[in-house]
């Protein structure tokens, strides 16, 4: 027999090949680079200019491993150019979101927020509502709120990004820099790792618990929006000002993220493990995923949070021996940073040497949670530090 | 050896690490300690002091922990690390059949195709997904086939751990383990006093032998500095540096709201042994580098600006300002005729911003507004008591009149309260200190008095004297203190009967009196040619001011009033200088802490064994899978590689 036939049977397992999709795909993330380049590459240093290639170079590949995003970032990008547009029409000025019509009620950084807002809350209730009517329909529709709220979310940072520089161009900066900003980041990427296990894990079973954290952060948005102002766009502190902010902060999000989907993905296999002991034939646990499952999926999204976290961190560090003069100043947002790494570093080694599993677990990452939230507004709202955005 | 490198160890570590962690979060670091006496009382600060726990990132116990997670991981590197990189190498192809049937994932298929085929089928299929194979012909005729695949996940271990050791000791070189260590021999002590350089205790001195600090110094425009800051324990020591910062100018940019949109510096470095400086400039986010040092731009403040300034007396009957040449952070004494004084000129500032009213921004079109120039200081009497002034330099508009704002505390716990002396038509205090003056002498107000009011026909010489004495001790009076102590004149020494007939009387001949002064004070001005012509409306609600911040004067401290006539602002760069030799250590840790992350999640380590052996013209498959952990998709992927075999094994 030939190797060659081997081959060939084997070749029609393949993976999904080339398509027209995904050069239709890296063309539009081309020329889109090409554009920003164009347009605001005056305004970029060249660590800039790096990190918007390397994000080129990241979204042909996020594309390629996830084809869900390439739509998702098709309706972000048409939605953005039309609120450009439209401010572009107005003359470029911040008051047009109150006059023109697309801005006023869909695009402009403010309504999108709203937007975002509604569609996560009633995203959070149809998933609710789909497991207790084991509707495949209305947990589909659920997931589709999601997306939407996710673009809603993505749009409203893009397009306050603009904004900032709108009002006053010395005020520009990129929306990841005050807490009410990393809260609409932190909704965002929650949101869309979500969507990546429940794509892969196919099952929807898990989505209401994983929008209750959403829809809280939700909540605090709303609060902080009307109560505080907080959503009035200001200007940065000196100190804030570099291009270390475009990854550090990113990368912590998708760690809070994670960690956060993990700890509600624990809570879900708590009440699931209650319901199965007091009842093995329960009917809530009959919706819900396996044990197994969710065990594995705890562990998965913990690795992922765990991975870019320590990225962050790592990032923060060397951030702050630029800004402050020293990698590590046992500043507070620092050393909570470190006791949730040291959290999950404990965490995994557990699981890994005494092979514990399931309930101990579950309850470990909820408690990961409260430490990682400490770390996230705690933190903020309680200790002072050199850390200066976002005082409650 | 056994507990060192245990993983119970190394959790219970991590837990003990966080915290401490936690601990020098909550309570707050580095304080004075008068601060933790009124926080926590005498007796929790002494347990809480002795414990470390005001310095926990550098107490004893806690270097302790790092040392022993240190070993901790050292050991248990030692100890996995070579297995480990066995374990990356060997295919493990001579284990028995029956091992494999026990291993996680296992099964057995029969085919009937040639040994030959069916070895090139299970080759290939499994190079093709990604392992390498190894062969292992055995006694009993029967063949293994050996695969192995992701093996980088074990050097994800390595590195990992051996990150944490780089990293840990990379933080240990760059901890002030020396200092702790003179300290103990007897060799270092921190200063506490707030004292001039030469003057620092000779114990406080380090010299650049120092392998790692982290320190702050400020340096004024053209000024330079050789040494730096260090902060330690509860005082600071001086730390000498190999080479001269020459701060050439400093400079900053502001936000419309006043706050600092970026500063920077131009520095030059001066290095023994080198003929030309290092000239840069450094601003926020952007240092210089210099071998191990970096110098970053940290903080600004006032450099020394220097001031020129009119002391005005406030009782006396003279205009006679007493001119004096200082700068910000000196100390002037004041000889004056109500007693002894000295002046601290604490800070200037060239900008301050206040939101506008939504009304004036749109207005305006802008939404803060520049107040001007303010100088702060303290002024203190014999007895130490201390009055803190803010005083703006230029006059600021209030519903369309100038004021020149001045404010004065008695704590710097309290608000300012301001007075605001109103500008005369050139924008100027002329008027107002002419006017004082006037009024500080009542004497003069008198004889103003009487040549507007002479002696009405048919009054009788006493009771006319009698007035005119009144006048002049209403005018002492009001000077002292004020209308308030008018009022509170009539309540002491009137019947109450009489009181609001007597008050109403004073206040009208007060006010006549002051009005004639001003009058006068109009005419020698030229405004007016008579005191009965009309007064233009500006110098009506002038009077009107002016007579606000005259009554209160008296709640103004002593009775000066400093007025800034001229300033050339001269500002200072903070400056942060560390010398970190550990700095790339860690950065060389922290790389490989990344790929080793990566390394371990993302790379699995599994091995799959298939063992063929011809068994009656057909072939008995024996397939075994295991990885190194236990995920279900180890399950999925060993299936499809049996059902693969499978299938192609049944085509031939
Ligand atoms: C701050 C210190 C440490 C950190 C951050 C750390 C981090 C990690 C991480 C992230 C994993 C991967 C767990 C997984 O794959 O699920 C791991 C695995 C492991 N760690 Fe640590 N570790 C530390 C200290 C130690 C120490 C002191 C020991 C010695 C007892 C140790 C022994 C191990 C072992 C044996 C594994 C399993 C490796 C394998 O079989 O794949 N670690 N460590």
């Amino acid at each position: 027999m030939q190797t060659q036939t081997i081959m060939d049977s084997l070749q029609e397992e393949e993976k999904r090949p080339y398509g027209i999709k995904d050069f239709i795909w890296i063309a539009f993330v081309i020329l889109g680079s090409v554009y920003s380049y164009m347009q605001y590459g005056s305004l970029m240093d060249v660590y800039e200019v790096g990190i918007l290639a390397g994000t080129a170079v990241a979204m042909i590949w996020l594309g390629r491993f996830w084809p869900s995003l390439m739509q998702m970032t098709y309706w972000v990008a048409g939605m953005t150019l039309v609120a450009l547009w439209s401010y572009h029409n107005h003359g470029n000025v911040i008051t047009a979101n109150e006059q023109a019509f697309f801005l006023k009620f869909l695009v402009s950084s403010q309504s999108a927020i709203m937007w975002m807002s509604a569609l996560f809350v009633l995203a959070t209730a149809t998933y609710f509502f789909a497991l207790i009517n084991k509707s495949q329909f209305t947990a589909k529709t659920a997931t589709t709120l999601v997306w939407a709220g996710v673009v809603f979310g993505l749009v409203g940072m893009m397009v306050r990004w603009r904004e900032s520089y709108i009002i006053n161009v010395d005020y520009g900066h990129i929306p990841v820099s005050s807490l009410y900003e990393v809260f609409i980041l932190f909704i965002v990427l929650t949101g869309l790792i979500y969507l990546y296990y429940e794509q892969k894990y196919k099952t929807r079973a898990l989505g209401g618990f994983v929008m209750l954290v959403i829809s809280s952060a939700v909540a605090f948005l709303l609060w902080y929006h009307f109560d505080r102002g907080a959503h009035e766009i200001q200007p940065l502190v000196p100190a804030l000002k570099s291009y270390w902010m475009k990854i550090h902060v990113p990368a912590n999000f998708i760690g809070y993220g994670a960690f956060s989907i993990a700890a509600m993905i624990g809570i879900a296999y708590l009440l699931t493990n209650r319901s199965l002991q007091k009842n093995p034939n329960s009917s809530f646990a009959a919706k819900m995923p396996s044990l197994e499952m969710m065990d594995d999926l705890m562990y998965k999204v913990i690795s992922l949070g765990f991975a870019f976290f320590t990225i962050a961190t790592i990032l923060g560090a060397m951030w702050a021996a630029e800004a402050w003069g020293g990698y590590w100043s046992w500043d507070p947002k620092e050393t909570w940073a470190l006791i949730v790494w040291l959290n999950y570093a404990a965490w995994l080694h557990i699981r890994m040497s005494k092979g514990w599993r399931g309930t101990p677990m579950a309850w470990w990452a909820f408690i990961g949670l409260l430490i990682t939230t400490f770390a996230f507004l705690g933190v903020n709202m309680f200790l002072s530090g050199l850390h200066s955005y976002g005082e409650l | 050896m056994n507990f060192l490198g245990s993983m119970n160890l190394a959790v219970t570590l991590l837990v003990m690490l966080s915290i401490a962690s936690v601990i020098g979060t909550v309570l707050q670091q580095n304080q004075s300690f008068q601060d933790y006496i009124i926080k926590f009382g005498p007796f929790w600060t002494e347990v809480f002091n002795s414990l470390g726990l005001f310095h926990v990132y550098g107490a004893a116990w806690f270097i302790l922990v790092l040392v022993f997670l240190l070993l901790s991981t050292s050991v248990c590197v030692v100890r996995n690390g070579p297995g480990f990189i066995k374990d990356m190498k060997q295919f493990s192809e001579k284990l028995s059949p029956t091992a494999l049937k026990h291993q996680p994932n296992q099964t057995t298929l029969e085919t009937n195709i040639s040994a030959e085929d069916q070895q090139k089928i299970v080759s290939v299929v499994m190079q093709k997904h990604g392992y390498k194979t190894k062969i292992h012909q055995r006694d009993d005729g029967s063949v293994t086939i050996a695969g192995l695949k992701g093996k980088w996940n074990r050097l994800g271990y390595i590195f990992t751990h051996v990150s944490i050791i780089i990293i840990c000791f990379g933080g240990l070189l760059d901890s002030n383990l020396l200092l702790k260590y003179r300290e103990l021999t007897g060799n270092l002590l921190p200063e506490t006093r707030t004292v001039s350089l030469d003057q620092v205790n000779q114990k406080s001195w380090v010299g650049p032998e120092n392998l790692s600090f982290r320190g702050t110094v400020n340096i004024a425009e053209n000024q330079k500095s050789d040494v730096l800051f260090l902060p330690y324990e509860n005082g600071y020591l001086v730390q000498k540096l190999p080479f001269t910062i020459v701060n050439k100018d400093f400079r900053i940019q502001y936000y419309d709201t006043g706050m600092p949109k970026n500063y920077e510096s131009d520095l030059e470095l001066y290095i023994p042994g080198q003929e030309e400086p290092i000239r840069q400039t450094i601003e926020v986010n952007k240092p210089l580098y210099y071998e191990n040092y970096a110098i970053y731009q940290s903080s600004f403040g006032d450099g020394g600006t220097e001031l020129k300034i009119n002391v005005y007396p406030l009782l006396s009957p003279m205009v006679n300002p007493l001119a004096l040449e200082t700068a910000v952070n000196k100390v002037e004494p004041l000889k004056t005729p109500v007693g002894r004084f000295r002046v601290e000129f604490n800070d200037f500032r060239n900008f301050n911003m206040v939101p506008l009213s939504e009304e004036e921004q749109k207005e305006t079109g802008h939404k803060f507004h520049n107040n001007g120039p303010t100088v702060t200081f303290k002024v203190r009497n014999e007895q130490g008591k201390a009055w803190e002034y803010e005083n703006y330099v230029i006059p600021n508009e209030q519903e369309g009149r100038w004021f020149f704002m001045t404010g004065v505390r008695n704590s710097p716990a309290e608000p300012y309260r301001y007075l605001f002396i109103p500008a005369d038509a050139k924008r100027s205090k002329n008027r107002f200190f002419n006017y004082l003056a006037i009024l500080n002498d009542p004497q003069k107000v008198r004889r103003i008095f009487q040549q507007q009011y002479p002696m009405a026909e048919g009054m009788d010489q006493r009771t006319y004297q009698l007035q005119m004495r009144l006048i002049e001790q209403l005018m002492t009076l009001f000077r002292q203190t004020g209308f308030a102590g008018i009022s509170d004149f009539v309540k002491k020494s009137v019947p109450e009967a009489e009181q609001a007939k007597v008050s109403d009387y004073y206040f009208t001949q007060t006010t006549f009196a002051l009005q004639s002064a001003y009058l006068e004070l109009l005419k020698e001005e030229g405004v007016i040619k008579s005191h009965q012509e009309d007064i233009p409306d500006f110098d009506k609600t002038w009077f009107e001011d002016a007579l606000t911040v005259v009554s209160s004067l008296s709640k103004y401290g002593p009775p000066m009033y400093f007025d800034i006539t001229s300033f050339r602002e001269i500002q200072a760069t903070g400056l942060q200088i560390t010398k970190s030799p550990g700095k790339d250590v860690v950065y060389f840790g922290s790389a490989l802490l990344t790929i080793g992350v990566f390394f371990m999640f993302y790379v699995r380590q599994r091995r799959l064994w298939i063992n063929i052996k011809p068994e009656n013209e057909r072939l008995e498959l024996t397939l075994a899978g295991k990885d190194n952990k236990n995920l279900p998709e180890a399950k999925t992927e060993f299936d499809k590689i049996v059902e693969q075999i499978q299938n192609i094994s049944k085509q031939a």
